[in-house]
């Protein structure tokens, strides 16, 4: 039994891993080819550094993953307290079936129904291009939103409902109760939800495809581009880096989650130390 | 027992009037949910340095009251007034009132010293003046080495104490108490009442608490206010309360109590269990039904000859000090406390002092609670699980 799962583990990471292995030892080779390692260097990074419309459209992913996650944090943060305080249980039941709609569409519905919408809205107001950075950035803010909700809207069912009730009661104005109180309560969550739409919408492509127009390309558009004619190994060493930024975004994410977890330990002890203590 | 209500406790009901000063009126305040009446047309006064008690089974809307009073809920109909002002529309934070809520409510994400500071904060204390007041308040509490702890690590009761230095330094007219000590185990709850008592006693603040516990309401109150159904059963003293309860609920809720049907055929005269009894009480229409109020260990158990009603033991349990026994008198089963030792199945007389009688008008409530027959049932099936079906 012991072995089996040992072995079993070993093929999911070697799964897992040999391809990226394989993408980050090739992205230090130093001729093209993708059989024979010929010596290490750093020629294709140097390279990729050096290639305008790639780090252009490095730039505006950057940029638009960042719009895209302020934004839907935001929103998807009042968005999941305005679901809290919901009395109605119905009501709250169907909201957040319809928050999961994005969540589980295909990418490619929702890509090409949020197309069709902002080409008929463009035509409406007889725009020349209806696809621009505003429509992209619509788009993943959509897509992005549910799961900001679905990070916060457990810690808020999690949190003391007469938190707020009792900052109010010594002095606090609603307003100020929401920032002292629960955002400190709940921030765990919007960290998580912050960072995975980051990572979302960095990472999309095909929502992206179809709400982009031609003067906002962002760098899986670019790099589905650079595919259809021939891969140079620059695109392993930008897949190096990028995998390594995703890679600290989640260690930092397990970060924050690790806290939590703390603290539920920390009650636990506690409870013990009662019961000891009788 | 009414000759020490008409000397003691009815002077000291008409001082409750006119000496203290008034800090909170409710008038005619009732509030529905969905249709639901929860309270209906409450009249309440709330005296300064008073230790008031709501007390009332879940859901008679004690909790719903005391938000009211807090802010945090409006009433339909009524007013609500603070030291002679109206203060419906006040929000919370402009109350001069403060909350311990039942699951104490600390926020986890500060250490116990800034928990306690946290309203001197709000308000822009001095930096120095809040870290004396916060430590004076500790040690009031008895938690003055906590200041540095997370309020997560704390034991309940200490959690509890960090709820109420928080509630009390901003020096409230008014503490509400929500069931504070509902989550705590029986001795730290005893503990935990006489150091409530303690406090509300040094500060002279006044204290509005709630509970469904009768014994904890009567050990700790000046001032018990029986809630049921969202109306006002009775308002008076733990001896007021306990020794002259208005009706049938009161009578049932607190303590243990035999609630019998009788009449009255004159004044100082009842007569239930088929047997004239002498009592204290007077002012009822000649041969008016009534309900009779006997506390267990207000019955004299006498030689099955001499009583004035007789029976027969059903049940005896052993209770330390006394002996809580059931006895059946003419079907109806009385409970009787008593340090005599009795066996099951032998005839007992009893007999009653007139001032062991109480007389209560009918209510709503009359027949609403029985005998103690379900009570010996229940210990009767208990032992012999593998009884009938
Ligand atoms: N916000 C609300 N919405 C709907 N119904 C409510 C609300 N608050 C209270 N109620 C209802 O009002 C009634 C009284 O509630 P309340 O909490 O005041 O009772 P309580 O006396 O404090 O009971 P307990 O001893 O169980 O705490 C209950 O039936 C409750 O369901
Ligand atoms: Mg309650």
């Amino acid at each position: 039994m012991k072995w089996s799962s040992k072995l079993y583990t070993t093929l999911i990471f070697i799964f897992l891993f040999a391809p990226i292995v394989i993408l980050l030892v090739f992205s230090f080779n130093e001729a093209k080819s993708l059989s024979v390692f010929s010596g290490f260097s750093f020629r294709w990074y140097e390279e990729l550094f050096s290639d305008e419309a790639t780090l252009e459209s490095l730039k505006n992913s950057l940029i638009l993953a960042l719009s895209a996650t302020v934004i839907s944090t935001v929103m998807g943060t009042v968005a999941a307290l305005g679901i809290y305080r919901l009395r109605k249980k119905w009501y709250r039941a169907l909201l957040n079936t319809v928050t999961n709609i994005p969540m589980i569409n295909p990418d490619i519905i929702t890509g090409i129904s949020m197309m069709l919408l902002f080409v008929f809205v463009g035509r409406m107001f007889s725009a020349s291009t209806s696809l621009n950075f505003w429509t992209m950035l619509i788009a993943h803010v959509t897509f992005c939103l549910p799961y900001v909700i679905f990070q916060v809207l457990p810690k808020l069912n999690q949190m003391d409902g007469d938190l707020m009730e009792a900052a109010q009661d010594l002095g606090c104005t609603p307003f100020r109760a929401f920032f002292k109180v629960t955002l400190p309560e709940i921030l765990p969550g919007i960290i998580t939800g912050a960072i995975m739409a980051f990572t979302l919408s960095l990472d999309d492509f095909v929502i992206s495809y179809f709400t982009s127009g031609n003067d906002f390309q962002t760098l899986p558009i670019r790099i589905y581009g650079m595919t259809k004619k021939t891969v140079t190994p620059k695109m392993y060493a930008l897949a190096t880096i990028i995998f390594f930024v995703t890679l600290a975004l989640l260690l930092l994410n397990n970060l924050v989650d690790n806290d939590d977890s703390r603290k539920l330990r920390e009650k636990k002890k506690k409870s013990k130390a009662e019961l000891l203590e009788e | 027992m009414l000759l020490a209500y008409c000397f003691f406790i009815l002077p000291a009901q008409a001082e409750r009037g006119a000496i203290m000063e008034k800090i909170i009126e409710l008038k005619n305040i009732s509030k529905s949910f969905d249709g639901e009446t929860v309270l209906d047309h409450i009249s309440l006064d709330i005296y300064d340095n008073e230790f008031i008690t709501l007390l009332g089974p879940s859901g008679c809307g004690k909790t719903t009251l005391l938000r009211m009073i807090g802010g945090f809920a409006n009433p339909d109909e009524g007013d609500i007034l603070f030291m002679g002002e109206r203060l419906n529309d006040t929000p919370p934070h402009k109350r001069n009132v403060n909350t311990v809520f039942q699951k104490y409510a600390l926020f986890p994400h500060l250490n116990v010293f800034e928990n306690v500071a946290f309203p001197l904060r709000e308000r822009g204390v001095k930096k120095a003046e809040i870290k004396e007041q916060v430590m004076k308040m500790l040690s009031l509490v008895m938690l003055e080495g906590f200041a540095e702890r997370s309020v997560t690590s704390l034991s309940g009761g200490q959690q509890q104490r960090v709820a109420i230095a928080r509630a009390l330094i901003n020096h409230p007219k008014v503490l509400l108490l929500d069931e504070p000590l509902g989550a705590l185990d029986l001795k730290l709850r005893k503990d935990m009442q006489q150091e409530l008592k303690k406090i509300q006693k040094s500060t002279g603040i006044t204290f509005v608490f709630v509970t469904h516990d009768q014994e904890e309401a009567l050990s700790m109150s000046d001032t018990i206010v029986v809630l049921s159904e969202g109306r006002i059963q009775q308002i008076g003293t733990p001896t007021d309360i306990y020794n002259e309860p208005v009706n049938a609920f009161v009578a049932d809720f607190i303590g243990e109590s035999n609630i019998l049907d009788g009449v009255m055929p004159e004044n100082f005269k009842a007569r239930f269990s088929g047997h004239t009894f002498s009592c204290l009480d007077k002012d009822f229409a000649p041969g008016e039904p009534v309900d009779v109020v006997v506390r267990p260990e207000d019955v004299d158990i006498v030689p099955k000859d001499e009583g004035m009603l007789s029976g027969v033991v059903t049940q005896v349990t052993f209770m330390g000090v006394h002996n809580e026994i059931i006895v059946d008198i003419g079907g109806f089963k009385w409970m009787i406390q008593t340090t005599e030792s009795v066996n099951v199945g032998e005839h007992i007389g009893i007999s009653l002092d007139p001032d062991a009688i109480h007389i209560m008008k009918k209510s709503k409530y009359s027949g609403v609670f029985g005998d103690y027959s379900s009570y010996s049932n229940e210990l009767d099936e208990l032992s012999d699980p593998g009884g009938e079906e």
